[in-house]
């Protein structure tokens, strides 16, 4: 895309409204009955805010799966609404597609990655969050280039992705310690209780 | 390893008493065939720690109410969504437990070490191994720490009928007692009780010389405490001791009121059916004057959840799920069990009531379906140690009984033709002497 054509948003201003979000948008989304926030509603709303009349199969994918695969990628999609529903990304009249591909697509990535209240707690998190969804949407951080803007995103999500493959494989080497330790004759041998069940 | 440093390993602080006692107990002229090795595995250090924490657990309260959870569940949904696996993966931490999926076995079945916490040490991990009655082998990490905790629990629960285990050294503290073709079978000592013995055994006469060493053996044993199950409490019963216990504490299955009758006749003692997993430990030991299992582990906090995963109303049965537990190895968030029951408050803490191991089964009766509770009371006043009651699809019943159980089987079988019709039911023996599912059906609507 032409840069002169990319529209821009203040970068700062968004990370800003993450970290004031509300609590409402914090709640438990809901799952298989249980929890608050009933995210093809929300994503719904969040369509018709941006002026779009959203059919049943796009929001198909914000009903949610098993809670173990699902529950973060759901909670980040509630804090992804709420970012979206800035003034800046409304007037930047993005189509359904790309919102959708937003709040699908890269959400489901990043919230892969990290634990969704990570993008409102942790600072650098947050610009990260901000800048993949300026990115998304074809947008620029007002003040820098489009150079600029994918270096500066490249460099962010880099390290968060160096550290989260570490303890990706610390957690692996982790498993497999306990699965050694549970199978070692000696475990198997046990220790006293006073009644076995 | 050399055999003096695995008996090292076992035995970390073993004096020359504690030695003399294992001695006795292996040595024995009446012994059986001790077929495995265990140890308390303790250090110095925790022998020390889990006297703080018998103290500890002595004169804690279960400070919570029936959906009521209390302030340091919280505490630990945090700590556990910090440092375990399974959790880690799930995102935040949910504000509310409530919104917490739950997990059931089959989740630790499929990759137990999810479940354990980063911090949790590796070194001396132990397991015990599990099938329980719904066939998925389960290895329950833990350590000897753990193992050792379960005393103050039974010393909890033994308080309120009066008894202080007071045997130490020179002296046997508690005999295990199974009733298996095979069974894990050993001596140790008990260095928080100053070494005194322990002893699990096999009541099996295969594991004998001679059958009647059985009650030789635990006569000159004179255990103050005896544990088992109502199998192997069956078999105790037949044997002439001389040696009365202070305490019996039943676990593993439901103690039919006919047989507690029974060993409380025959030994003279209070007789403790503790519900107890061992993916929980010691979870409540029941009370015939609050109606229930009283709730032992100040630091576990049960709900009762119908099967959708909602809490069920205040007085409807359900899946007894539990939260925190004294396991680190294995910390429990809305771990579901597979036991039902309902959940009252008393005076002196939370009570399950109705405890039924896995889901309630129905049974279409002449006066229409009851629950399987009516046929425990209809089978109460029996000295029976483990059944099956099936509904066959054409509505007849048979009931398998434990073979020591079948003198019993023409008044049972009265009892149950009261609810089912004359002619109705056929008594047959029960073969598998390991845990048995109580009740099972044929028909449709048998599972509510």
């Amino acid at each position: 895309m032409n840069q002169a054509a990319m529209k821009q948003a203040d970068l700062a201003q968004l990370t800003r409204r993450l970290a004031d979000i509300p609590a409402d948008f914090l709640a438990e989304p809901r799952i298989a009955e249980h929890g608050e926030i009933v995210l093809p509603a929300l994503v719904g709303d969040l369509l018709r805010m941006h002026g779009w009349q959203p059919s049943p199969d796009d929001l198909t994918p914000f009903v949610g799966g098993p809670a173990r695969t699902e529950r973060n990628r759901l909670a980040l999609t509630s804090i992804a609404v709420w970012l979206l529903a800035d003034a800046s990304f409304i007037a930047a009249q993005a189509s359904s597609a790309a919102l959708l591909d937003v709040l699908h697509q890269l959400v489901g990535e990043m919230a892969g990655l990290t634990a969704a209240d990570g993008f409102v707690i942790d600072a650098e998190r947050r610009e990260e969050l901000v800048r993949a969804v300026l990115a998304r949407l074809g947008m620029l951080p007002l003040g820098e280039t489009a150079a600029q803007a994918a270096d500066r995103l490249a460099a962010i999500s880099a390290v968060q992705r160096r550290a989260l493959l570490a303890a990706s494989r610390a957690a692996e080497k982790r498993a497999r310690e306990v699965r050694e330790a549970l199978e070692r004759q000696l475990a198997a041998e046990s220790a006293d209780k006073w009644t076995r069940e | 390893m050399t055999p003096e440093a695995l008996h090292r390993e076992r035995f970390p602080t073993l004096s020359t008493d504690g030695q003399r006692m294992l001695d006795f107990m292996r040595n024995h002229p009446c012994a059986p065939a001790f077929r495995n090795a265990s140890g308390n595995r303790l250090q110095a250090q925790e022998v020390l720690a889990q006297h703080a924490f018998e103290r500890e657990i002595a004169a804690a309260p279960v400070g919570w109410s029936p959906g009521f959870a209390p302030d340091w569940v919280r505490v630990l949904m945090s700590h556990v969504f910090a440092t375990v696996p399974h959790y880690r993966a799930l995102g935040p931490v949910p504000r509310r437990l409530e919104d917490l999926a739950t997990v059931a076995r089959a989740d630790f079945a499929a990759d137990v070490a999810q479940f354990v916490p980063d911090d949790a040490p590796l070194e001396r991990m132990i397991q015990f191994r599990t099938t329980g009655t719904t066939g998925h082998p389960l290895l329950i990490p833990s350590h000897p720490v753990v193992a050792a905790r379960y005393a103050a629990f039974h010393k909890r629960a033994l308080q309120r009928v009066g008894v202080t285990p007071r045997h130490g050294r020179g002296q046997v503290g508690v005999v295990l007692l199974g009733f298996q073709e095979r069974c894990f079978t050993y001596v140790s000592v008990t260095p928080t009780m100053e070494e005194s013995g322990l002893a699990k055994l096999n009541l099996h006469p295969a594991d004998w010389r001679d059958p009647a060493d059985r009650a030789r053996y635990l006569d000159a044993l004179a255990p103050e405490i005896v544990a088992g199950d109502p199998i192997s409490f069956t078999e105790y019963l037949t044997l002439p001791l001389q040696h009365l216990p202070r305490a019996l504490i039943s676990v593993s299955m439901q103690l039919m009121p006919g047989l507690r009758a029974g060993l409380e006749a025959r030994f003279g003692c209070p007789v403790l059916d503790i519900y107890s997993l061992n993916e929980v430990g010691p979870v409540g030991v029941f009370d015939a004057a609050l109606g229930g299992h009283l709730l032992l582990q100040p630091r576990l906090y049960v709900e009762i959840l119908d099967r959708a995963g909602r809490p069920a109303p205040p007085g409807v049965a359900g899946e007894v799920t539990v939260t925190g537990g004294f396991n680190f190895c294995l910390p429990l968030l809305r771990y579901r069990t597979g036991d039902f029951a309902t959940l009252v408050d008393s005076a002196e803490g939370p009570v399950l009531r109705g405890l039924a191991g896995r889901q309630p089964v129905r049974y279409l009766t002449l006066h229409g379906w009851v629950n399987n509770i009516d046929i425990t009371h209809a089978l109460e006043p029996f000295p029976i140690s483990h059944f099956n009651l099936h509904q066959h699809a054409d509505r007849r019943i048979t009931l398998r009984l434990a073979p020591a159980a079948l003198g019993c089987a023409a008044p049972a079988c009265r009892a149950l033709e009261f609810l089912f019709g004359a002619g109705q039911v056929t008594v047959e023996a029960l073969t598998a002497r390991d845990k048995t599912r109580q009740y099972t059906s044929d028909l449709d609507g048998s599972r509510q």
